[in-house]
């Protein structure tokens, strides 16, 4: 058996896989109900079903029918390089419950390590792997640190993921970008965001 | 008509108030900004826009977030003609035989010719919302949970049927936003549903922080990882207005393209963007000199900028009267709405007519606004499009965190938008649409809810679907829409594995 649309294989895996997570999930822990008192399982059961038939066909499709154009996935990382990230974050979430952390803690860990191996390893997958980590941070920076420690986490780490770089254009787009936010966000529409460190203010 | 007429004043003594003409001004030349900047869209914009709106009054947040749709419409054709870019997806057509006129040095006449166009077919779409709303809110408040299920049946199965690939994948797509739509709290047995013992989970996830993750997030690093390149057509733009000749050869493919562009507009799934295509295959159809399209034809500018003009505007007919999205733009008006704390729906007519009105005789008043400020200030705009693609990106991903964080004030929504920002980008490159799924996301709960209801009614009988007579017309439209897209199709794959084979 040779796979004839990489695209539709892959697409058609992930419908079955999630359609049967979602059916199964919803089967074992809610209540199904009947067809006149729907319990909290029947339409996400009846859903995910039919999302893995869809998947399933897919599937089929990709390893009969001859394509048109080009079928080849072109992504910069590869599936392990998937299961790597998850596990990454899957170990440092449970190390941190272990620990009792704060939530914060993994999401945060985990986002750079997997930016640096990005870095490192897979360069090509910059563009995407730092613009998700530059607005994750911002986020997570956010409330402990203040909006302009957060906008500069976002704007210099989404920069890296850009073709240039260059320190001055940056700071220059850090400032207009913090002023403004300042001005209209927080001062103008009264967007409850801390500007600066807690125990600075 | 003394009804629409009255109705219009109403309208327009809500539009024209200082404050509401402001709200307009802002959303046409945000519109217009966005329109004119390759890379960021109106889903993006207005779903960042959309916590700010809070603040504002409903009718004025609406008006503001009307203007940027149809304003896009008009910017992304000034980027298309000078640099030969869609600035919005719904101006790649006028790529074709915009910049072409551009490149003869007649750059002046697409761009006029473009403006006029969309300015009558916004026009002609205002009129036709006010006359055909109110008949069709009248029908829909006799609507049970039954005829909203089929309904929404058939909204979704036109989205996948007009998006564009394949059927079984949009399809497939739909059903993945309506489980997602799931998470969160079910409103009937107060059951937390696929919440995984994450507290945030429990209210469901922001229909806005999906489309921002899957529409923003996933565009930008598409952009980033394209090469930069950009050359602006750097003739000057003179002689604007168009001559005697390209008046007659246009004023028929306006008609047509206001005329196919409001059709398509109404349909679930449609909108501007399948309003343009259509429109031009049209015109070159029907044209006695096909061989010139392509070579600066004027009626491939006006057909196409009248027909995506006229199709943002009607496409607000099934959001407004039935209170189902017909495409994402519209889901997030529907969000607008709801942060309001107004339910969307056939009754807001009645119950908020100035809002209704108002946001009606907004959109002639922008049209108005957006053709008087365009044209002398395409020059400002095309200097924007100097600005290189390393400043913008950060920018935007600036007010689209900030848009997501002050939703809830919650790290968790930001982290939630950039793992769907990453679902989006996989799901592009596996060819799989992104607009059906948030469709679906949508309505999720809202299908749940009326198909729980109408079985109910039903006594658990399935052919109550079917045995109604509107909502057996919904069911029959939708496997009719299946069928005629589905047979082409798989006679078009056999035969090219029957030449494989002989």
């Amino acid at each position: 058996m040779k796979i004839k649309s990489q695209k539709d294989f892959w697409s058609g895996l992930m419908f079955v896989g999630s359609g049967l997570f979602f059916a199964f999930w919803a089967m074992a822990f809610y209540q199904m109900g009947t067809a006149v008192r729907m319990g909290p399982a029947y339409f996400p059961t009846v859903l995910g079903f039919l999302l893995a038939v869809l998947g399933a066909l897919v599937l089929l499709e990709s390893l009969t029918l001859e394509p048109e154009g080009d079928q080849a996935v072109h992504t910069p990382f590869n599936i392990i390089d998937l299961v790597v990230t998850v596990a990454i974050y899957a170990i440092l979430i449970v190390l941190s419950q272990t620990f009792s952390l704060a939530s914060e803690w993994p999401i945060l860990g985990g986002t750079i390590i997997v930016s640096l191996l990005t870095v490192v390893f897979r360069p090509d997958a910059k563009p995407i792997v730092l613009v998700t980590a530059a607005t994750i941070a911002y986020g997570y920076l956010m409330k402990p640190l203040g909006l302009v420690i957060a906008t500069a986490a976002l704007v210099y780490i989404s920069a890296l993921g850009g073709h240039e770089f260059k320190w001055k254009e940056v700071t220059i787009l850090f400032i207009i970008l913090v002023l403004f936010s300042v001005l209209v966000f927080v001062k103008g529409l009264t967007l409850p965001f801390p500007i600066w460190p807690e125990y600075f203010s | 008509m003394d009804q629409i007429f009255h109705n219009l004043v109403i309208g327009f003594g809500v539009a024209v108030t200082p404050i509401n003409l402001l709200f307009a001004l802002i959303g046409c030349l945000l519109g217009t900004l966005i329109g004119v900047l390759p890379g960021i869209g109106p889903v993006a914009t207005i779903a960042m826009l959309l916590p700010i709106t809070f603040n504002l009054s409903p009718v004025g947040a609406l008006i503001m977030l009307a203007g940027i749709y149809y304003g896009a419409q008009y910017g992304g054709s000034t980027t298309a003609i000078l640099v030969n870019i869609p600035g919005e997806a719904s101006s790649v057509v006028t790529c074709l035989d915009g910049y072409q006129m551009a490149r003869q040095g007649r750059a002046g006449p697409a761009l006029a010719t473009a403006a006029i166009g969309s300015f009558f077919a916004g026009c002609v779409a205002t009129v036709i919302i006010a006359v055909a709303a109110p008949p069709l809110a009248e029908v829909a408040l006799k609507f049970g949970p039954a005829e909203y299920f089929s309904l929404m049946v058939f909204g979704l199965i036109a989205a996948t049927v007009l998006a564009h690939g394949s059927l079984i994948k949009a399809i497939a797509m739909v059903i993945w936003g309506l489980l997602f739509g799931l998470v969160g709290t079910d409103v009937n047995s107060g059951v937390l549903r696929f919440s995984f013992g994450i507290p945030e989970l429990s209210d469901g996830i922001g229909f806005v922080i999906v489309a921002m993750g899957m529409f923003g997030t996933a565009e930008i690093v598409a952009n980033l990882e394209m090469k930069e390149q950009r050359e602006i057509f750097t003739s000057k733009v003179k002689n604007l207005w168009p001559t005697k000749q390209d008046f007659k050869d246009a004023w028929a493919s306006v008609l047509r393209g206001t005329a196919l562009g409001s059709a398509l507009g109404i349909l679930p799934g449609g909108g501007a963007l399948l309003a343009s295509f259509g429109a031009y295959s049209l015109e070159k159809k029907i044209s006695k000199h096909p061989e010139k399209f392509g070579k600066g034809a004027i009626e491939g500018v006006a057909a196409p900028e009248s027909a995506n003009n006229a199709g943002a505007q009607t496409s607000f007919i099934p959001m407004l009267t039935l209170g189902i999205p017909s495409n994402a733009v519209m889901a997030l008006m529907i969000g607008a709405l709801m942060i309001q704390g107004i339910a969307p729906g056939p009754q807001v007519m009645n119950e908020k007519p100035q809002l209704f009105w108002g946001l009606i005789a907004s959109m002639w008043v922008g049209n108005l606004m957006l053709i008087i400020l365009n044209l002398p200030l395409i020059g400002m705009w095309v200097k924007l499009l100097t600005v290189p693609y390393r400043y913008l990106f950060p920018s935007i991903l600036v007010f689209m965190a900030i848009g997501v964080y002050s939703l809830s004030n919650n790290a968790f929504d930001v982290l939630i938008m950039g793992v769907f920002g990453v679902v989006g980008y996989i799901c592009a490159k596996l060819e799989c649409e992104p607009a059906p799924m948030i469709l679906g996301f949508i309505l999720g709960p809202l299908m749940e809810e009326n198909l729980r209801r109408a079985m109910l009614l039903s006594r658990g009988d399935p052919t109550v679907f079917f045995t109604k007579p509107i909502s057996a017309g919904f069911m029959i439209a939708s496997v009719i829409l299946l069928i005629g897209v589905a047979l082409p199709a798989i006679r078009k794959k056999r035969e090219e594995v029957f030449v494989e084979e002989g």
